[in-house]
Formats: C-alpha cells, structure tokens, sequence
C-alpha cells in the first residue's frame, strides 16, 4: 500500500505542477522517484509535526496541493489543533496520508497506534476520510479528491483486504455492494472485509444470508447504499479497526436510527489501549477482528436460524 | 507615536466591551510603519497575488491591525464600530475568511510562523519575490511550533521572511531567562534588535532586511512596552484584558491627547 502511494505520487506530481509532498522522515527512499521527478515539491521536513502541518496550510494558502505524511497518530493526534485551525478553520484544502493504521506497528506499542483517527477527524467541519485497502483504491480516491479543496484524510494499512477491485469500481463516497444477501447487513470497512467475505459460507450454513457492503470512504458515508441494504435486512453488523467510540458504527447507527426494528452488532476495539505485542494478526485474533470474531458476535447477537 | 490610533483602539475596546488594548499598544508602530512604507498591497484587491503578506501571529493584538487595515481601506469604519457586535467581522481574535486583508486566523499563539513558513516557501517555488512578515509574540515564543517553524525556516534557507518578536516582556513574566535574542541567533537567524516605538529604529530595521530567495531568514526583536503610550495601562497587570470605565475611557484619551 505504502509503495502505491509513492507511485501515486510520482504519476500526479508529473500532471500537476502544484502537488507538494512534506513527510515527518518516513518513506523517504520510496519517494525518491517523486523527489527527482518533482524537483522543489519534495521535502523530508524533520520530526516536527505541528510545523509540518501548519507549514501545508501556507503552501495551500498560496495554491498548492500538499500532501503530509507520516505516522498516524504523530500526523492526527499529536497536531490535532494546527489541522482545525490551520486547515479546517481557514477553508484551506489539504491531504494527510498516514501509515500504521491502527495497530498496524502491533510491536511497537501504544505511542505508535492510532484508532481514533476517523473520531477526531470526523468532529472537523468539512472533512473528508478514506480507508483504501487495495492499491487501486488508494490510487483512484486520491485523484477524485486531492484538489477539491477540502481536508482529507488517507488512512492506509499495511495490511490489504484480498479483493481485486478495479478503477470502476471505486468511487469517491460511494460504497461496494460486494455480495447480495437478505435477512443480514455486514459493513465492513478496510482489510476487515477480508473477514467478512471468510465468514460468508459459515454465516449461510447458520441461516444468515449476509449482504456485504464494503466501505472505502468513512466521511462522506454512503448512507444510501446502508439504508437500502438495512431496510431489507433489519439486522447489521459493522466490522472495523477503530475504537468503537466515533467510528463508523457510531454513523451507521445514527444514519439508520429510523428504520424500525432494527438490531445491530459492532465488531471494533473497546475502550481500552491495546497494550499487547505480537504481529498485527494476534492484535485481530485478541479483539475478535477475524472470522471466528464474526460468527461469535452473530451468534451471541442474533442468534442461528436467521431472523426474517 | 500614533496617538490617534491608540485612541481608536480604545474606543473600539470601551464600545465593544471587549478586546486586548496593552497588547494593540504593544505593536501598533510596528504595523503602522510597515504598511506605510514597507508593505506592497492592494486594499481594493486583497488577495492581489503579488503583494507582500503580513501576518499577525499574536492574533490578540488584532486591534492594532484592524485600524490600520481601515487607515488603508480594506475594511470601513462601520466594520470598526460593530466590533465584537453580532453581525460584525472584527472578532477578537482576526479570522481570514471574514476580514478584508488579514491573512491568517489566528488566535492560539504558535500558528502564524509554520504558516508563515509555507507561504515564504510556495511563493519561492512560484518564483515570486513577495516578502512575508510574521509578527510573533514574546509569550508566544515559549510554544515550541514557533522554534519547530523557526529551524525548518533556517534549513529550508527562507531568504523571503522576516519575524518581528514583540518583545514586551510578557514572556518574562512566567519564564525569566529569556534571551530571545541569544535564542533566535542559535537557530541560525539574522538577528537585529530595536525599539519597537521608534519609527526610524523601525525604518532603519525594516530597510536592512535582505529578502532574498534563499537566505537567512531575519528576525526583529522590538523592544516593546505593553499599553504604551498611556500610564495607567502599562506594564502586565490588570488591564491585559480589562475594559475601562467612562471616566478611565476619559484618562486614557487625555493621556493620548
């Protein structure tokens, strides 16, 4: 993923004069082809991320498209007030494209994680919010978006969620109807929908024939393919790598509160630090994000048999 | 000095019940030379591309940039008396998207220099030769953004900037050891130190800055006095936020007289 967006990079900043990207001293060498392609619009700014984010505001303010990049939560945490402010205050467009989504950096402990990143972002007026989890997502919502003039955020994994989307298929603020189902709405968002396409055949054999919706953009939410897919089933299950707290199941719930009964399931991260080490999978396995996590939370929540 | 504009200040901060008057007092020679003699713009065209920027990084000094920006008719002098009013643009604390000739909205201190920074930064990729200024605080140098901006600035070589440091000695109050002078020179900066109330000590500074694409950048440490020009009101106590009375109203304006 991280190399899909050197390579965006690269092919953009050949188009337009006007991309500039600042990096916090992380994918220094994959950027070296933008660098030398780019001359003057490539900066490995230092360990300093306030300035770096504030410093994107003035390059915006005179005409630039920037682009920030570093570590999540040292990008969104850390420098929250300067991207209000700076940014969102001042009507000055903007893109931050993060890496260690979550507890992708599942050594390196809690300074290094970051899920609460759509939360935080989300409470800014006018922003927007991707979640690429293939290559050509990140490609294709970088460039229907990265000039339109408002803040947004790229979070990109390391991890991929298996499915081979192509360019048609993706569309800023649109969400994938990825499999057709009737009596269970499963949204999934980033490499989550790989667990959830893993749990389909095992969800049939309980009675629910699950509608998977994949979800690429968190801020605009495609609320129209949601409340199509709820309105039919009346059952959803929202699966992602974020607290609970602020996250997509928080939207879906409120987008759909409407919808007479209705019962829901969140497959998310409690509120709590995920202090663990391990690889990124047993971070999963430990918080129920995989397969088993699934049929467990349908269960308890819903029961077998299927409910309409 | 600018009597006249002291005098504005504080009707505006006695009619709108609020606002900073020491700190607008602070500064305002400092902003009325450089947009006399200094600063390239266009009141009818604020976003002129070609003129030079000036941006108030102490955002609660406002006061002192918005009479000024009425002196040379970016905003009216209706716009001066709704201050602080509803349906007003003049807000305490300036915001861009609302009033003629501001460049940043700014308010929590550290935010002008970075931003500073990366127009100084775009103009020169653009090949332009506009000049930027960014008037900082002394307090406001205790946020580390100032010092992350001020060192990228020295690396980055920003020829085309200028900082001028209000040194008035509220810093002081909370951290004595407070050598701006020594501090600015170690991040690399071309430092001049002047009385910040002396138009040709302002002249002579601002005439000596370089402004080259690629070079030192420069700071102006003015020394300042908080409320100057009115007794009553200088120094660091009270009357940082206060609003006067009708008969102090009356004190101040002899005082300027």
């Amino acid at each position: 993923m991280r190399q899909q967006f050197a390579d965006t990079m690269l092919a953009v900043g050949q188009e337009d004069p006007n991309l500039v990207v600042l990096v916090g001293d992380i994918s220094h060498f994959i950027l070296q082809p933008f660098a030398k392609a780019c001359p003057g619009r490539y900066y490995n700014v230092g360990i300093c991320e306030a300035a770096i984010v504030t410093m994107a505001a003035g390059l915006a303010k005179v005409g630039f498209y920037p682009v920030v990049h570093t570590i999540a939560p040292f990008i969104i945490e850390r420098p929250f007030e300067h991207i209000k402010l700076d940014f969102c205050y001042q009507k000055l467009g903007g893109n931050i494209v993060t890496v260690g989504s979550a507890f992708d950096y599942a050594t390196l402990g809690c300074t290094h994680h970051c899920y609460d990143d759509f939360a935080l972002i989300k409470t800014l007026p006018g922003t927007q919010i991707t979640y690429p989890a293939c290559p050509v997502e990140f490609d294709v919502l970088f460039r229907q978006t990265y000039r339109n003039n408002a803040l947004t955020l790229f979070r990109v994994p390391g991890q991929q969620h298996g499915q081979d989307f192509t360019a048609r298929d993706i569309k800023f603020g649109r969400g994938i109807k990825v499999t057709e189902g009737s009596n269970l709405t499963v949204i999934a968002t980033g490499p989550q929908l790989g667990n959830a396409l893993a749990s389909r055949d095992a969800l049939d054999d309980m009675g629910w024939h699950a509608e998977i919706l994949y979800i690429h953009t968190i801020r605009p939410l495609d609320m129209e393919l949601i409340r199509a897919s709820v309105n039919k089933t009346r059952r959803v299950l929202v699966i992602e790598e974020h607290m609970r707290s602020g996250g997509l199941g928080d939207d879906v719930l409120r987008g759909t509160i409407n919808i007479p009964d209705v019962r829901y399931a969140f497959l998310s991260i409690p509120d709590e630090f995920v202090t663990g080490y391990g690889s990124y999978q047993e971070h999963c396995d430990h918080l129920g994000l995989n397969r088993e996590g699934i049929l467990n939370i349908v269960r308890n929540e819903f029961g077998t048999g299927g409910g309409r | 000095m600018n009597e006249d504009l002291r005098r504005k200040i504080a009707q505006m901060v006695y009619d709108g019940k609020d606002g900073h008057m020491p700190s607008a007092f602070s500064i305002i020679d400092i902003i009325e030379v450089l947009y006399r003699d200094f600063l390239k713009f266009d009141a009818k065209n604020p976003q002129w591309p070609e003129r030079d920027y000036f941006i108030l990084s102490k955002g609660h000094g406002c006061l002192a940039l918005y009479v000024i920006l009425e002196r040379h008719g970016f905003i009216s002098s209706r716009d001066i008396a709704m201050f602080c009013k509803s349906g007003g643009i003049l807000g305490e604390h300036p915001d861009c998207t609302k009033v003629p000739g501001a460049e940043a909205s700014t308010g929590s201190l550290g935010h002008g220099l970075p931003l500073a920074v990366g127009i100084a930064l775009g103009l020169r990729l653009k090949g332009m030769n506009n000049k930027i200024y960014v008037l900082v605080g002394d307090g406001e140098c205790h946020e580390g953004s100032i010092w992350e901006a001020a060192n990228v600035a020295n690396n980055l070589q920003l020829g085309n900037l200028c900082v001028i440091v209000d040194w008035n000695g509220s810093a002081a109050q909370l951290m004595p050891r407070d050598d701006l002078v020594a501090k600015w020179r170690a991040f690399g900066w071309e430092v001049m130190v002047i009385d910040g109330h002396s138009d040709s000590e302002l002249h002579g500074a601002f005439g000596r800055v370089r402004f080259q694409a690629k070079g030192t950048p420069t700071a102006i440490i003015a020394k300042t006095v908080k409320g100057k020009g009115v007794p009553m009101i200088e120094g660091h106590g009270q009357w940082h936020h206060r609003i006067p009375t009708e008969e102090e109203l009356r004190i101040i304006m002899e005082a300027l007289s």
